[in-house]
């Protein structure tokens, strides 16, 4: 059963602007794809690259310019409200917690938002902040909260009605990095133990790693990925880039395993591939034999795997 | 004197370059005009054609000047003062070598000017219209710098108000009651000599009726010059308390480590 | 409707929760009003009896203007908002729930100044009303038609910004306009602008009327109130349904 099918769907905001005249952009440029009932999906591109436009599409809050979508059956810009009451939606940047109030307040407008009796609000309320490690925050206000507990409590907020899908939008935008695993964490239990169908956009490739089984990767508007997470996993997330600072530049840097980016008066950029070597290997040579006063170990950035994507089919 | 001359430079062109809250006040400005000709007609009207000895053309051009010298400035200053206050944004302001509030005065000055001149022109222009020529020229000739010294005092003293603020620390809505000092006891809405005989007295004395009443009376034709002196001395007064109100506001400050 | 009532008890609490800072700025606006009254008692005392207006007619027409309004802008804060809301993108999270979009934005924020006026209003009129049953009457059911026809007005200028872009400074600005001119009575004006308060900035069928019902009541201006009210109310909630079609939710800078 498809919870998510996505048909050449596509969005152009009109040419506009009083201050400064802009012209048509199309944000989402034709996409297709679907998505299976109790599955597990990132969606993930750069800033600009389409994905909160395509999520706010597939919620009803937008009306596409062009194509089609269901979602559990439902044209989400024609039913609304219907889906509405079947669909979570998290955005990272909006709070749907009242700021003054307790989150246990909040929940009480929710369940009267979505017809939750009194009796199914409580359980689902209890449960649920079992399952999340958030019931002894219930009761502070919101305001009083960090951010990682108050997106702890928005989880809870958006569950509550038990969807049988939730969109994430950027939700660890923000967290350090002990509450983003964590709360990632908290979005595989409520899949694994309630079913619910994970959409989960972001920039952020960690989130692919720990969260999802499957990846689309869209820019520009367009999908130009759509696999499980193991394949892309073994052919780009095994890249890593160092950048090593050495005391006493050398005229040339030759690790095995290690390809040369750039090399500069102070230092050097090294990219490496961690299917052929091991990272460990690769550090341990340099630092014999050179002359190293500073190191790090970065994943390369999203720009660059959806480059390398976008340039190498798989 | 140069960083002030350059504050109220930023603030001049500031207020030029947004056509559309120029345009906004404009508007607001020809609709009080408008409403307050309907007002003061009926009430002359029903007086046998004279109140305190304003015609009702003189009226009108006493509402104008009042107009042009309060709508010239911006009422929410006290708020945003002491919303800066209250917030600590002044803190960071107070790093400058600078005195705060001289800066902030004098940008908002420079806004000021800008509106002031714009008002000027589409107030005059309206009140002509509906009105006739200004009863004295010299009175009106004196209109316009009493309008520049009203509109000063009005920004010193919502400074000196807002500042306040640190010892309040809240000043959320007080704009509103501020306002109203500015329109009954400045004499916005109607002239000092409508008022009973106690109220009058007390509005004499208080500061706000140089914010409004004076422009309105010279502009509604009673060229008496005292009245621009009057102006003067209280401008300096209000800038003197503002100044010392921030001053004893920032020796606070510090002390509390804030 | 248990929603819509949920909300507004929400918002209540949340506006509540700063205890202090909510009585304070409902006493300011009431002390605000109170000079206005004072401006009023102050005129007359001097002008006397203007156009067959006296003190107690204006003071009227005031409570009315601080009834709708207090409700307007007071309770259903959101109202003169909803340009910017839709120019920031504010409208997804109401868009998301499975309600009618209009009525929740409209409950979920509360503006405490403004609530002072709706509390000062019906007190004014009581004490300088000569509230008799049926004057009350007609007081309750004429501001609160005089409250349908603002906020109709000031939602269907704020949807317009769907429309035509910006932030719903238009909106800002004739609501502005409606209240200056609300504020006198309409007999005061002439022609030109007497139908100007009926058209484009209706603040005709915001106080005027109303305060004209309660002075003289006459059933036909009445059933006029009333649907211009409805014609209103109308206008800004189908205004605001199909500009919801066109929203583009602030996307415009964070795709």
């Amino acid at each position: 059963m498809q919870a998510i099918r996505v048909s050449e769907l596509r969005k152009t905001f009109p040419a506009g602007g009083r201050v400064r005249r802009r012209d048509a952009v199309e944000a989402v440029a034709g996409i297709s794809f679907s998505v299976a009932a109790g599955e597990r999906l990132a969606y993930i591109g750069p800033n600009g690259a389409g994905k909160s436009t395509s999520i706010k599409m597939l919620t009803g809050i937008l009306h596409p310019t062009s194509g089609e979508a269901t979602v559990l059956g439902i044209v989400p810009w024609r039913r609304r409200r219907e889906l509405a009451a079947r669909i979570g939606t998290l955005f990272g940047q909006r709070s749907q917690l009242w700021y003054q109030l307790t989150p246990r307040q909040t929940f009480g407008l929710l369940a009267r938002i979505y017809g939750v009796s009194r009796a199914d609000e409580a359980s689902r309320v209890a449960s649920l902040g079992e399952l999340l490690d958030a019931t002894e925050l219930f009761d502070q206000p919101v305001r009083s909260l960090s951010l990682g507990q108050r997106m702890r409590c928005e989880l809870v907020a958006s569950m509550l009605h038990e969807p049988e899908v939730l969109f994430l939008d950027e939700p660890t935008i923000g967290l350090d990095l002990v509450a983003k695993t964590r709360f990632r964490d908290l979005i595989v239990r409520i899949n694994e133990q309630r079913g619910t169908t994970i959409l989960l956009t972001s920039h952020d490739v960690s989130d692919i790693e720990q969260v999802a089984r499957r990846v689309i990767v869209i820019n520009h508007g367009r999908l130009i990925y759509d696999d499980r997470v193991s394949r892309m996993r073994r052919t780009l997330l095994g890249t890593k880039v160092v950048d090593v600072r050495f005391a006493d530049p050398p005229a040339m840097v030759d690790v095995e395993g290690a390809m040369l980016e750039k090399l500069t008066g102070s230092g050097a950029k090294l990219v490496v591939d961690t299917t052929q070597r091991p990272i460990r290997a690769v550090l341990d040579d340099l630092l014999e034999r050179y002359d190293v006063v500073d190191i790090s170990v970065a994943d390369p950035p999203l720009e660059e795997i959806v480059s390398h994507i976008y340039t190498r089919p798989l | 004197m140069r960083p002030y001359l350059a504050g109220f430079n930023r603030g001049l062109r500031g207020a030029v370059v947004a056509p559309g809250d120029l345009t906004v006040r404009m508007t607001f400005l020809v609709i009080v005009v408008l409403v307050m000709a309907a007002l003061w007609s009926a009430a002359v009207e029903a007086n046998g054609g004279s109140i305190e000895g304003y015609t009702r053309d003189s009226l009108l051009w006493y509402v104008m000047a009042a107009q042009v010298a309060v709508i010239a400035v911006r009422p929410r200053t006290v708020e945003e003062v002491g919303e800066e206050i209250g917030s600590g944004t002044v803190a960071v302001q107070m790093l400058l070598p600078v005195s705060v509030a001289g800066l902030r005065m004098s940008i908002e000055a420079g806004e000021a000017a800008a509106r002031l001149a714009a008002a000027l022109v589409v107030g005059g222009a309206a009140t002509w219209f509906l009105a006739g020529a200004p009863p004295s020229g010299a009175g009106m000739a004196m209109a316009v710098p009493a309008c520049a010294l009203g509109a000063a005092a009005n920004i010193a003293s919502q400074h000196a108000f807002g500042g306040i603020a640190f010892w309040l620390l809240d000043a959320k809505s007080t704009w509103f009651v501020y306002q109203k000092l500015v329109f009954i006891p400045g004499g916005m809405l109607i002239p000092l000599e409508l008022l009973p005989g106690g109220l009058e007295a007390v509005a004499r004395v208080l500061p706000f009726a140089t914010m409004a009443y004076v422009p309105g009376r010279l502009a509604s034709g009673h060229a008496e010059p005292a009245l621009l002196a009057w102006q003067a001395a209280w401008l300096v007064a209000l800038v003197g308390v503002a100044l010392a109100v921030y001053a004893a506001g920032q020796r606070r400050l510090e002390v509390l480590g804030g | 409707m248990n929603a819509v009532l949920t909300t507004m008890r929400t918002a209540l609490a949340d506006g509540w929760a700063n205890r202090r800072s909510f009585a304070f700025q409902v006493l300011l606006m009431v002390v605000n009003d109170v000079t206005w009254v004072l401006f009023w008692a102050l005129f007359f005392n001097r002008v006397g009896t203007v156009r067959g207006w006296n003190p107690d007619d204006v003071y009227v027409l005031f409570s009315v203007l601080l009834v709708a309004a207090g409700i307007a802008i007071g309770l259903l804060a959101n109202s003169r908002r909803i340009g910017q809301l839709a120019a920031d993108g504010e409208l997804d999270e109401t868009l998301v729930l499975p309600i009618e979009p209009l009525p929740h934005i409209l409950t979920k924020r509360i503006d405490a100044a403004n609530v002072g006026d709706l509390l000062f209003g019906p007190v004014l009129f009581v004490l300088a009303g000569n509230p008799t049953p049926e004057r009350v009457a007609v007081f309750v059911l004429g501001s609160l038609a005089g409250t349908v026809a603002l906020v109709g007005f000031l939602v269907f200028c704020g949807a317009l910004t769907l429309f035509v872009g910006g932030r719903g400074e238009q909106g800002d600005l004739g609501f502005n306009a409606i209240l200056i001119f609300a504020s006198y009575p309409l007999d005061l004006f002439g022609g030109a602008t007497k139908v100007l308060l009926f058209t484009a900035v209706p603040a005709a069928f915001v106080t005027g009327l109303p305060a004209q019902l309660v002075r003289d009541f006459d059933a036909q201006r009445a059933a006029l109130l009333v649907s211009v009210a409805a014609g209103f109310a109308l206008l800004g909630w189908v205004t605001f349904s199909l500009g919801l079609r066109r929203y583009s939710s602030g996307s415009l800078w964070s795709r």
